[in-house]
């Protein structure tokens, strides 16, 4: 087993890849950029090494620069998390020239199913089914024969992309350039690779993704299914398992799908094969396989019973797995929902600034993995994920109240967050039936914020006011003190 | 004492724990059981409340059975000025981020609808878009540069 391992990575992932590697124990180094030196995942190290500036390119998506801190510290072997360089195939080839182990798949499986383009044209050939599309188009007029030849809307999409990067819907002719332009740049900037595919846009379907894992001597199973159709802007925010849409013999076909989807990459380590499920006809199209650790992987932890993170670990230490796919069963329903700094009322916008109360839920089945706490500041440079929270019950119904419960006592001030969204989708009839597609938010989801303060909120503003000594002038002293009034206050108790 | 919440007007008055509050005509009765670290364990017309406050310059984030509110203190006397008001052709940044690309010069005609900037924050982008036909009277900010929100990008004037 490893003895120190450099984490590549920020916030609420690194942190829970630290406690995996304390429990294991092994030591641990953070990587920070300026915008982080104070940073939650920066004291749960044992070592820290600053690497540059807040912009990505120069700090967490430096390969010589994370690659020197290893060595410099003495590291053994590097985990990406999520994110930044976690599927970037030279990234891992760099990491094994350096003599050091790279926690994920090898570089070619990177390579070959990062690539979307590349991978489409791999699971054709493993007959496993995919969307209508072209790949491997350059100039500004193959794109637009492609896109008639296909229809709209339609979908443009980074080869190199991931997590809703890089990605377009175009709904006619007219959006195209633009949308093309934009995808490109995006790309560019998040994985410095500008190549495009398109594809038909495939509406109203559910996002269902297979867990994959496989140990470095070729055994490889799944892990069950994860439903991700609650989406805006093609980003998740609620996941769950198992998914309501899937029988079991659907759910077999998919998960035999995945595995042989990973076993056609010789992949290794833990992978995320996704698909798109048409509800009406139960038909499902391979989408994208991400190599790497899922931000939601928690779900598959619960219900399926294995520590992700330790097992990327130990395999890629070189452990064989003492298990088979016949050892695993689903127990019980597990849902996170995703703590965002941004507006839901005002177009998702991210929304940035210091943490004046930052407190999370706790009780029995409630998981709440964050990188953030009191005091902290949430920067424009970086994802505005805070927190997931994430809830284990017997079965679904428990599980979203569960949920509705954990997210009352989740208190997030300092910045705007998505939790009265989070629950308004919770408590929507189509979420409870099940219903859900990745469009849903967008098209039938009308939800406004409440607008009139409540008549408590605004009587527990008012006590606040006069009870804490000076708190009644309005004061430009929270720079020094995010906790202000309270800080100061000793008055409460006997006032 | 008068409070001014966003645009509503409260009194408060205090007899130790005790709380009178006039709002709308309405008299509350409140009692504070404890309250530290921003949170505030009360009783309101007799239903207990947990809230938590936070304050920040004049806001106020209040939350209150998992709902969270932000209110804007003002002086009372008149309603406060939302925010700074702008010149009719400026265009400010609807979130902090970076200037992606600046697609036009000081001085080059634009119509109504053009993208003029992409600005990115997180992981997303946003499109600035002229909102009138005109020209580009001042740019005040350069491609790469970080911007606050609600910070002046373009003016447009008339042609």
């Amino acid at each position: 087993m490893f003895k120190k391992i450099l984490i590549a990575n920020r916030g609420e992932i690194a942190i829970r890849i630290m406690r995996a590697c304390r429990e294991l124990g092994i030591r641990t180094v953070a990587v920070y950029s300026d915008a982080d030196k104070n940073a939650l995942h920066v004291q749960h190290a044992e070592e820290a090494i600053h690497i540059g500036s807040a912009v990505p390119k120069e700090s967490y998506l430096n390969v010589d620069k994370i690659i020197a801190a290893a060595k410099q510290t003495n590291a053994e072997a590097i985990h990406p998390g999520y994110g930044f360089l976690s599927e970037n195939a030279s990234f891992a080839a760099a990491v094994a020239s350096a003599e050091l182990t790279f926690i994920g798949p090898s570089a070619d499986s990177i390579r070959l199913m990062g690539d979307k383009a590349e991978s489409k044209i791999l699971m054709k050939q493993a007959g496993v089914p995919t969307v209508p599309g072209y790949e491997g188009l350059e100039s500004e007029a193959e794109f637009q024969n492609a896109a008639n030849e296909i229809g709209y809307p339609l979908l443009v999409k980074a080869a190199a992309g991931g997590g809703g990067k890089g990605m377009r819907v175009v709904h006619a002719q007219n959006g195209l350039q633009e949308a093309l332009e934009s995808a490109r740049r995006e790309a560019l900037n998040a994985f410095g690779d500008e190549r495009l595919l398109i594809e038909k846009y495939i509406p109203n379907a559910h996002h269902v993704e297979f867990q994959v894992f496989g140990d470095r001597q070729g055994n490889i199973l799944h892990l069950f299914e994860r439903e991700c159709s609650v989406q805006r802007r093609h980003q998740k925010i609620i996941e769950e398992t198992p998914s309501s849409l899937l029988t079991p013999e659907l759910r077999q076909e998919m998960g035999k799908a995945a595995v042989e989807a990973a076993q056609a990459v010789g992949y290794y380590n833990a992978g995320t094969v996704e698909f798109i499920v048409d509800p009406d006809t139960l038909q499902f199209y391979f989408l994208e396989m991400n190599t790497r650790l899922q931000v939601e992987h928690p779900v598959t932890e619960l219900v399926a019973g294995l520590d992700l993170v330790h097992w990327q670990i130990r395999v890629a230490a070189g452990e064989r797995f003492p298990f088979t796919q016949s050892h695993f069963t689903q127990r019980g329903h597990a849902i996170e929902c995703r703590l965002y700094a941004e507006d839901p009322a005002s177009g998702f916008l991210p929304s940035t600034g210091k943490l004046l109360q930052f407190s999370e839920p706790h009780g029995p089945g409630i998981r709440v993995d964050s990188g953030f706490t009191t005091g902290a500041e949430v920067t424009h440079f970086y994802d505005p994920l805070l927190a997931k929270l994430i809830v284990h019950a017997e079965d679904r119904e428990t599980a979203i109240q569960r949920m509705q419960a954990a997210l009352k006592d989740f208190i997030v001030h300092g910045v705007v967050t998505n939790v009265d969204f989070l629950q308004a989708v919770l408590a929507h009839p189509d979420f409870a039936n099940g219903e859900v597609t990745t469009r849903w938010v967008e098209t039938n989801f009308n939800w406004t914020a409440p607008s009139e303060p409540s008549l408590e909120a605004l009587v527990a503003a008012a006590i606040a006011e006069i009870t804490v000594p000076g708190a009644n002038q309005v004061s430009g002293s929270n720079e020094a003190d995010p906790y202000s009034p309270w800080k100061s206050s000793n008055g409460f108790r006997n006032s | 004492m008068k409070l001014n919440f966003n645009d509503t007007a409260l009194d408060i008055s205090s007899n130790g724990k005790t709380f009178t509050l006039t709002l709308d005509d309405k008299t509350i009765h409140a009692e504070i059981g404890h309250g530290e670290n921003g949170r505030l364990d009360l009783l309101i017309d007799d239903k207990r409340v947990t809230a938590y406050v936070s304050s920040d310059n004049a806001r106020r984030w209040v939350t209150v059975n998992g709902q969270t509110f932000v209110l804007t203190k003002s002086s009372g006397a008149r309603r406060g000025g939302h925010g700074h008001h702008h010149a009719a052709g400026e265009l400010t940044a609807p979130m902090p981020g970076q200037i992606r690309a600046l697609n036009v010069s000081e001085g080059d005609a634009v119509t109504k609808g053009q993208t003029l900037l992409v600005l990115e924050a997180m992981k997303m982008e946003i499109r600035v878009q002229a909102s009138m036909d005109g020209v580009v009277k001042k740019l005040f900010i350069k491609q790469g540069q970080t911007v606050e929100r609600e910070q002046v990008l373009i003016e447009i004037g008339e042609n």
